[in-house]
């Protein structure tokens, strides 16, 4: 066997080595000991809980480290704001699956560590899919201090146990995030938000193929088409009658339903924005139904917290739980 | 080693089954042949499965273990249905595999139940056959037939219609079971030669049966006296026609068996009815077929392809053509062609696995939604009529259909 | 040597004096534990080339209550427990280290429930995931997880290996489409984790278990995601005269902005072998063949294909388009039986799996056909091309006198240099026995122990598929000692 060149074997080292100082300030800023609240865009702060006051608040780095349009990856770092990392990506016609605000009212200023963090999707999810699949790579500090790569660089990855998906809508309670790698994609060639009163949201979900999101609230059904022109033109002329309009506006609270238990909400919602054919509800009030889990895995909730933060350092008063 | 196309020079000493060491190597263990057997579906055990079985055959050949119970079990409880060489990227040629491996058991130690061997004694005897069956029909009628006989059709013919040669254009093989059973698929398919212009010798006695059960139970000296003896009693040059997929693919691997030149010729002269009879399609009297605008069968009729003619003689296709003038609508069954469980003797030694299987395809069968099922082997379409299913051979539904028409 | 035969009352070298055989046997009955050496030897080994102990004895439960019932008997007994699909993984992972208790899941194939409404199906774990598909696409829908071994690895073992396959390019990989999970922990306890529901309460354990290996639960019921069939598909098979030329095609078909249900590539090695089993006219002349596929709605789809075949032009490519979908399912039958068409090649082979960042896959192939070469293995590739994941595939005779370790030594080369380039360990097979080892080259110390703790928070005992995935330091398990641990009754 020949020995393989001593070039493979440093960047083997490099690779293993994070010598980025940014990187490295930052754990040293997060230590091994205090209680830390990770500080984002401050856009979702209200969920999960009330952290605790007397914890030191800290602001993860921000800014974007590496961008390969032709990979479809950025390796960004947390606390940049979407809005700002998305109008990078748009200059080469890409951008990512966070939600970015753009579209919606609200919530323009969130940081890409507190997307993944809170792990919301965008109303888009339909064709967008889930926010903690568009994350393959994430670097966080750990409890004791470390830094720790979890996931990958590529965008296929299954080497070892998905720390990455346990990190994203943990609530920052495991780790604190300090950069990430996003999977791109292209921006949508056309896309328009149409109107609907008095149409059948299950009609229109069975309909319209092309659609990224389908908003109800109980009378009007709002509808977002994406894709070839031609393709939307068809999808446009299946549906009933409708005109151009923007979104509604989202009411500040999130319940997670079946999708097709969306269309027996009653009034016990109030006014209500639900997204056809993901489940989730908009709301006025806290999920009455909310945060229930069975014994069994609410002890397995507990148990993960309890070995990744076992001093309960990261943003003590708020859990995943109350989210 | 270099990519040559062909496989690495095989070790020269043979092990203890004595397989082609080549062919006992060829198997990667990839696993796509596992969905395709049907007792690995039914059971989920991987000593149920083609590759399992290999890996089995190579422990023993390399001498790393004597014979258990539960091997020679893997080697009894399969049908040889061969689907898995149909799935198999790697061409590895499980059948042959198993058929030596079962000889080498079988005369290392008695393996057949005396019952089966008997059976397969008496199948070699056309009028011993003829008598015998038409003693159990005789039974049958009285209600006097013993459960063991739950297999053969319900209602089996007392007397048979004498066959007629009618000329000497092709030889018509009658075989043994088949002949003394159902008769009426012999009527059915000489009618339909004949409506194409050509003449029909029969076999007759002279080939009492081609051997394939006897092949399958891992009795080669048999196997290969019978094939002798059908070579011999179908000489000339004429096409050997066989409307019974396991016997026709029995006949056409007589040049592998027998490994003469003189087998070799008459394999080449074998063909599966159906695949005949595709080429002759527009000489079928007494219509033109064309003519046909609405096919006078209006039935919806799933073809159920017999393992020995999808997976080794490959000549299903030709089923479908043959009947596409004469019926409405066909359709394919969803399974890939999987086993319907009567594999010769095997429903009879393996009542409860073969059931098992043969409910997996009744389970296809409707799921088809069909009126009728057609099937060209006679074993599979007893078995099949056992567990419910109304079947018939292709060719009475063509004979038919030319009489309709 | 002639054979000798053992009556029925010696089974030769069963478990039959192990009580823990007699608790499994008299709790479930003798038809679904198997202790004999057949059945045991046969569940030894996965689809790939590596071994490590046995498996102590088979079992084949139908229901949850009986996976239940086993992990109480393996709990009084202190034995591991190993759960097995089809054994079609590449990476070792069911292939038992020590002598556990193997829990087959073949028998637990029932497809529960179809939701079309919610676009979800609860199925068994053993359900093979092709089955599904095909039980779906009557009502216009299907699993998108589309692994190579479709047609026969069941649902469980993809949700354990985070299954990917070509088509994943475009529609993700198994966790995208798993919505929850039951499982029953090596506690004995059964959790539901992940819900229907569009956002689950709670840590997102379920896509923590996705990809686990076994190491974590024993999977007993998923809630899989339905997919529409699309409406309108378009594969292209595009030869080239370079290697070099199908890498640039697929990385200016990405940079166009498009993303293909799938991009494929095989080399003049492959297509040879493929060929001679599929028929279907592969061009035996090219020096690589892409295979690209995209579906959607008709208009989007010609407009795409257009598109793909002129970047495919500018490169070189004579461009084929599957005319129809006979045609199609051949290629496709071609591409994903293409490890097991090895077999015409040589009697052994060892398929990698490594991802590299698309703009290395040239410069990456070429040092991967060197390193064959130099180590005079006969080196073949198809792979998934549109998302890095390389498949480089040595056929080799294991019974050659040093072909073990030179296909050893060639694999390790292959992926340090995956590693250098800033790819990854395993695209979609695994770690397994196969990488564990490597696990360093990709992570740190403080890495694994990240990883050990989630582990551990789902088997704080060490029971379920010991030894894989995490490394000597960073394992629950003492590899040494299982990987040492004689296999009594097993045939070596």
């Amino acid at each position: 066997m020949t020995t393989p060149d001593l070039t493979t074997q440093d960047l083997l080292r490099a690779r293993r080595t994070i010598q980025d100082p940014v990187l490295l300030e930052f754990a040293a800023e997060v230590g091994s000991s205090d209680p830390i609240v990770m500080v984002g865009g401050n856009t979702q702060s209200h969920l999960g809980g009330v952290a605790d006051p007397n914890a030191r608040s800290l602001r993860a780095p921000s800014g974007i480290v590496k961008y390969q349009p032709d990979e479809m990856t950025v390796c960004v770092r947390a606390a940049t704001p979407v809005s700002e990392l998305h109008a990078a990506l748009s200059e080469h016609g890409q951008r990512t699956s966070l939600p970015d605000g753009t579209n919606l009212q609200g919530a323009v200023s969130s940081t890409v560590g507190g997307v993944i963090a809170v792990g919301r999707s965008p109303v888009t999810r339909l064709k967008d899919g889930h926010v903690r699949d568009a994350v393959l790579q994430l670097r966080y500090v750990a409890a004791d201090g470390a830094l720790v790569t979890a996931g990958g660089p590529t965008v296929k990855n299954v080497s070892g146990f998905d720390l990455c998906r346990i990190m994203v809508g943990s609530l920052g309670t495991l780790g604190c995030i300090a950069d990430v790698i996003l999977r791109t994609r292209p921006i949508n060639r056309h896309e328009r938000w149409l109107k609907m009163v008095d149409a059948d949201p299950k009609a229109v979900l069975n309909n319209a193929k092309t659609a990224a999101a389908i908003l109800w609230d109980g009378t009007v059904v709002w509808a977002q088409l994406v894709g070839h022109q031609a393709d939307i033109e068809s999808d446009q002329a299946r549906l009933p009658t409708s005109s151009s309009a923007l979104p509604p506006k989202l009411p500040p609270f999130r319940w997670s339903r079946r999708p097709k238990d969306l269309y027996q909400i009653g009034s016990e919602a109030g006014r209500f924005v639900a997204e056809i054919g993901v489940g989730v509800v908009h709301c006025e009030q806290p999920d009455p139904q909310g945060g229930k889990l069975s014994a069994n895995v609410e002890a397995l909730n507990r148990r993960v917290r309890d070995l990744f933060d076992p001093h309960r350092r990261f943003n003590p008063g708020r859990s995943v739980e109350l989210l | 080693m270099k990519i040559s196309g062909s496989k690495p020079d095989a070790p020269a000493v043979a092990g203890v089954l004595g397989l082609d060491q080549t062919d006992l190597y060829s198997c990667v263990a990839c696993g796509l042949c596992l969905p395709h057997c049907p007792t690995y579906r039914v059971t989920g055990a991987d000593t149920h499965s083609p590759r399992g079985r290999i890996a089995l055959m190579q422990v023993l050949d390399e001498g790393k273990t004597s014979l258990t119970t539960e091997i020679v079990e893997a080697f009894d409880t399969c049908i040889q249905c061969r689907g898995c060489e149909t799935a198999c990227p790697g061409d590895v040629p499980f059948g042959a595999l198993m058929e030596a491996s079962k000889e080498v058991i079988e005369t290392t130690d008695r393996q057949t139940p005396w019952w089966l061997k008997t059976a397969l004694r008496t199948i070699t005897y056309p009028r011993l056959l003829r008598f015998g069956s038409s003693a159990v029909a005789l039974a049958q009628r009285l209600r006097l037939l013993p459960p063991a006989f739950r297999g053969i059709p319900q209602r089996m013919p007392i007397n048979r219609q004498q066959l007629q040669s009618s000329g000497d254009d092709v030889w018509l093989f009658t075989g043994c079971v088949m002949d003394a059973w159902q008769r009426n698929t012999h009527f059915a398919t000489q009618q339909v030669i004949e409506a194409t212009g050509i003449s029909v010798r029969l076999s007759g006695d002279g080939a009492p049966c081609c051997g394939a059960l006897h092949t399958h139970a891992g009795l080669g000296r048999q196997a290969r006296k019978l094939a002798n003896r059908v070579v011999s009693a179908l000489p000339g040059d004429n096409p050997v026609l066989v409307n019974s997929a396991g016997c026709g693919a029995a006949m056409k691997s007589y040049g592998t068996l027998l490994n003469t030149a003189e087998a070799r010729a008459f394999s080449a002269r074998v063909l599966d009815i159906h695949e005949w009879l595709a080429e002759r399609l527009n000489s079928l009297k007494p219509s033109n077929i064309a003519e046909h605008r609405q096919p006078p069968i209006k039935k919806r009729v799933a073809v159920q392809d017999p393992c020995h003619l999808r997976h080794v003689q490959g000549t299903h296709g030709a089923v479908r053509e043959v009947l596409q003038p004469f019926v409405s609508e066909l359709v394919d069954l969803d399974d890939d062609g999987m086993c319907c469980g009567a594999g010769g003797a095997f429903s009879a030694l393996q009542p409860q696995l073969a059931a098992e299987v043969r409910n997996l395809k009744i389970a296809a069968i409707n799921r088809a939604n069909a009126d009728l099922v057609v099937s060209a082997n006679p074993g599979c379409a007893m078995y099949l009529a056992a567990g419910g299913v109304d079947v018939c051979h292709p060719m009475e539904l063509i004979a038919q259909a030319l009489n309709d028409g | 040597m002639k054979l000798r035969r053992l009556t029925k009352r010696n089974h030769q070298n069963s478990t039959n004096n192990d009580p823990c055989a007699a608790d499994l046997q008299a709790t479930l009955g003798d038809q679904r534990v198997h202790t004999d050496s057949a059945a045991r030897h046969l569940a030894s080994t996965d689809a790939s080339i590596f071994t490590g102990g046995a498996a102590g004895i088979v079992c084949y439960p139908s229901t949850t209550e009986q996976v239940q019932a086993i992990m109480a008997v393996a709990i009084k007994h202190d034995r591991a427990v190993l759960p097995r699909g089809a054994g079609s993984g590449l990476s070792g992972g069911a292939a038992p280290l020590g002598n556990p208790i193997v829990v087959s899941t073949t028998r637990m194939n029932r497809v529960l429930e179809v939701d079309l409404e919610d676009r979800l199906a609860w199925v068994q774990p053993g359900v093979i995931n092709l089955d599904l598909s095909k039980q779906t696409s009557p009502f216009g829908f299907h699993f998108a997880p589309d692994p190579s071994s479709q047609q026969v690895c069941t649902i469980g073992g993809n949700v354990a290996n985070n299954s990917g396959g070509p088509h994943c390019l475009a529609y993700g990989v198994t966790s995208s489409h798993i919505l929850a999970l039951e499982v029953v922990l090596s506690s004995g306890e059964i959790v539901e984790l992940g819900g229907l529901d569009s956002e689950p309460t709670g840590y997102d354990l379920r896509g923590a278990f996705v990809g686990s290996e076994g190491m974590f639960g024993i999977t007993t019921k998923i809630a899989v995601r339905l997919t529409p069939n699309p409406e309108s598909v378009k594969t292209l098979m595009l030869s080239f005269d370079t290697v070099t030329d199908a890498a640039a095609t697929v990385s200016a078909v990405i940079a166009s902005g498009l993303v293909p249900a799938a991009i494929e590539m095989l080399d003049r090695n492959c297509v040879a072998a493929v060929e001679s089993f599929v028929h279907a006219g592969f061009p035996t002349d090219a020096a690589a063949v892409l295979i690209i596929e995209v579906d959607g709605l008709s208009a989007g789809v010609s407009a795409d294909a257009t598109k793909v075949a002129e970047v495919a032009q500018t490169h070189g490519a004579t461009v084929r388009v599957a005319a129809n979908e006979d045609e199609r399912a051949l290629w496709w039958k071609g591409r994903k039986s293409a490890f097991g068409a090895i077999a015409r090649v040589a009697p052994d082979y060892y398929l990698h799996d490594t991802v590299v960042p698309r703009s290395k896959l040239v410069e990456v192939l070429e040092a991967v056909y060197e390193i064959a070469q130099r180590y005079d293995l006969t080196m073949l590739n198809v792979f998934h091309a549109g998302d890095g994941n390389l498949h480089p595939l040595m056929a080799y005779n294991s019974r050659q006198a040093g072909a073990n370790e030179r296909v050893a030594a060639a694999s390790r080369e292959i992926l340090e240099l995956s590693l250098a380039v800033g790819g990854v360990l395993s695209g979609e097979h695994g770690i397994g026995v196969e990488k564990r080892d490597f696990m360093t080259d990709q992570f740190t110390s403080a890495d694994l122990a990240q990883q050990a703790l989630l582990r551990t928070a789902f088997d704080p005992f060490c029971r379920l598929n010991p030894g894989k995935v995490l490394p000597a330091a960073h394992s629950c398990a003492d590899i040494a000692t299982l990987s040492a641990a004689h296999a009594d009754g097993v045939w070596g």
